[in-house]
């Protein structure tokens, strides 16, 4: 059904980040003592986390709603600002990047629960989207898109509106948009959140294959631990705290 | 996929309602088209119709209405004499409610003037002498009231005859009732009086001579104004009102359409302030956001400039051809209105866009994301 995901990391950015491609510690991302606090001041999200994770990693990160599992999520790929602490990609701060809209573009693939794809653009062209961002022409572009939905299964239905796909389908068109500009890092919010048990399973499957065929690091929260074993390490957060950070070699709790 | 292709999804994805605001910028263009071609059609025609004659300069008391102010016929006397005038012909000229028609220029010229000269016959003849009870019709004029050679015509309470069809060469002449001074100063109870003195200059007068000659008639006749003819009615007040007021119109109308489309973008922004997140966590710089919610406004403002450029110069033409307007003027839609009233259009869009667009900008990926 589907072909393999051949695709070519993206080189960092000069613009967006000042550095080499390694932080001195080897971490792709580090994470010291961060704190989110919303504005309204009632709600503190994050509390102090914590965590580090390497190039090539598949890290779970689960816990109850509301523990701040997404909100995490969305500091790693910039589409949010810690109140306090540190947060590094690759070393450089990502809370001050110059450019966080290049880093989102380059460096992150975002997949989401919801699917959020645009409405009244075909499988074919919200696959594209992303790629407004890049270097590559028109019909590159376009081939691109065509290779990644094929790679997802979805030849089929490249001239299809979202309303006409199914849920599993929106989710697979949405994994090969995050593939689009050949991320480094790609971040899953529940992305089988929407989706029944067969549809899980096949998209749990689809993302695990990237992660492996590209050794591109993935960051998947969930709040279902039967997805969670899947991952090579589990990260369990509780009232903006993590609480557990377990590796399938290393099943030390840190508290 | 193009970056137009995304900004043409934009404007689709509501298509009623679009449509709608299209249709509220190109009824406010539609009303710049017509307002203004008409006021400026007026202008064309009149000055049409001084070339036609071979009026060179006009005398005339414009300040106050479109129709001048009558003054003593006398005063050609003062005039004729002077250096560089060739000839002079004396007119009375007024609008009036002919029969059926709600407004009709009536032109009457001093017998023998030279503004008889342009008229060319088309069927019938010219009246005999100044004294016959008799009349001329544009052919335009003639078309309107719908008579021909042999017909009576009534003005005001006298009864005339029509004699003859003329071309004139311009549509103020061909929409004109055209008969002697001195019967129509008889008609109106205008004995003595005219109110313009076309005068035509002698060939080869420089035109720093003409300017001179015009002050020198200023000087002498305080009764009224000497003005080239081509500036004689875009110089009066009445003209500048009626421009003033058209574009005023326009500008009230454009305004309601810059109000249509940013209602019409703030709604698109909104509705899609999701759509928004997830392009800004796809990568999309703000700048292309902007971009993106400009260049629909400026589309929506295009497409209702040209729709609207459209409506214009139909309900024109339509405005042209009944009776109360037909004859009087031939309204002039010059490339250069429809491509002012498009960049108008345009520039609305864009306009309309800002607020919009700097809304957008505004949002961050994260609350843009919630929705």
């Amino acid at each position: 059904m589907t072909t393999d995901l051949v695709t070519q990391h993206s080189s960092i950015s000069p613009a967006t980040l000042d550095t080499g491609t390694a932080s001195p510690s080897g971490y792709l991302f580090e994470a010291v003592g961060l704190e989110k606090k919303f504005e309204d001041g009632q709600v503190q999200a994050l509390r102090g986390v914590s965590l580090s994770v390497a190039h090539g990693e598949f890290v779970a990160i689960t816990g109850p709603s509301g523990c701040g599992k997404t909100t995490l999520l969305r500091m790693l790929g910039a589409l949010d600002r810690p109140t306090a602490g540190t947060l590094l990609y690759r070393g450089n701060s990502i809370p001050d990047l110059r450019d966080p809209s290049t880093y989102r573009a380059h460096e992150i693939g975002f997949i989401f629960q919801a699917f959020h794809l645009l409405p009244t653009f075909t499988a074919l062209e919200n696959v594209q989207i992303p790629m407004f961002e890049s270097d590559r022409p028109i019909s590159e572009r376009r081939d691109r898109a065509i290779m990644l939905l094929k790679s997802v299964g979805l030849e089929h239905r490249l001239n299809h509106f979202p309303a006409k796909l199914s849920g599993g389908e929106r989710q697979r068109v949405a994994i090969a948009r995050s593939l689009a500009n050949d991320p480094s890092v790609l971040l899953a919010d529940e992305p089988t959140g929407n989706l029944d048990s067969e549809n899980t399973r096949l998209i749990l499957e689809l993302i695990v294959r990237v992660h492996r065929e590209q050794s591109m690091t993935l960051v998947l929260v969930t709040h279902d631990m039967s997805i969670a074993q899947r991952a090579s390490r589990t990260i369990q957060m509780k009232d903006g705290r993590v609480v557990s950070d377990r590796s399938i070699n290393d099943h030390r709790s840190i508290e | 996929m193009t970056f137009f292709t995304v900004v043409v999804r934009g404007l689709t994805r509501r298509r009623m309602r679009t449509g709608l605001t299209l249709l509220g910028i190109a009824i406010g263009i539609a009303a710049v088209v017509a307002l203004v071609g008409i006021s400026h059609g007026f202008s064309q025609s009149w000055d049409a119709g001084m070339k036609a004659r071979g009026t060179d300069v006009v005398v005339s008391n414009m300040s106050s209405s479109l129709i001048p102010k009558p003054f003593p016929a006398s005063v050609r006397d003062r005039i004729a004499h002077l250096s560089h005038v060739d000839a002079t012909c004396a007119i009375l000229v007024d609008v009036m409610s002919i029969e059926n028609a709600e407004m009709m220029m009536v032109s009457a010229r001093e017998w023998d003037g030279f503004a008889w000269k342009n008229l060319k016959l088309i069927s019938g003849r010219m009246p005999h002498d100044p004294a016959e009870r008799a009349v001329v019709l544009g052919r335009i004029a003639a078309d309107v009231l719908k008579k021909k050679v042999g017909d009576s015509i009534q003005i005001e309470t006298a009864e005339l005859s029509v004699v003859g069809i003329v071309d004139g060469n311009a549509w103020v002449e061909n929409g004109s009732v055209i008969l002697s001074l001195p019967l129509f100063q008889q008609i109106t109870g205008n004995q003595g009086n005219i109110n313009a003195i076309d005068i035509r200059v002698t060939p080869s007068t420089s035109a720093e001579d003409v300017g001179r000659l015009c002050e020198q008639i200023n000087r002498l006749v305080p009764e009224g104004r000497a003005m080239l003819a081509s500036e004689n009615i875009s110089n009066s007040e009445a003209y500048r009102m009626v421009k003033a007021m058209s574009w005023g119109t326009s500008l009230l109308a454009v305004l309601v359409g810059i109000l249509g489309v940013m209602n019409t973008m703030l709604m698109n922004v909104f509705e899609r302030t999701q759509e928004i997140g997830v392009l800004l966590a796809l990568g999309w710089k703000r700048g292309r956001i902007i971009s993106m919610v400009l260049w629909e406004s400026a589309l929506l403002g295009l497409l209702g400039g040209v729709v609207g450029v459209l409506i214009g110069a139909i309900g024109v033409q339509i405005l042209g051809a009944t009776p109360v307007i037909r004859g009087l003027l031939e309204p002039d839609i010059s490339i250069g209105l429809l491509t002012t009233s498009v960049a108008i259009a345009v520039a609305v869009g864009v306009i309309s866009g800002l607020y919009p667009a700097w809304r957008s900008s505004r949002l961050t990926p994260s609350q843009a994301l919630q929705g």
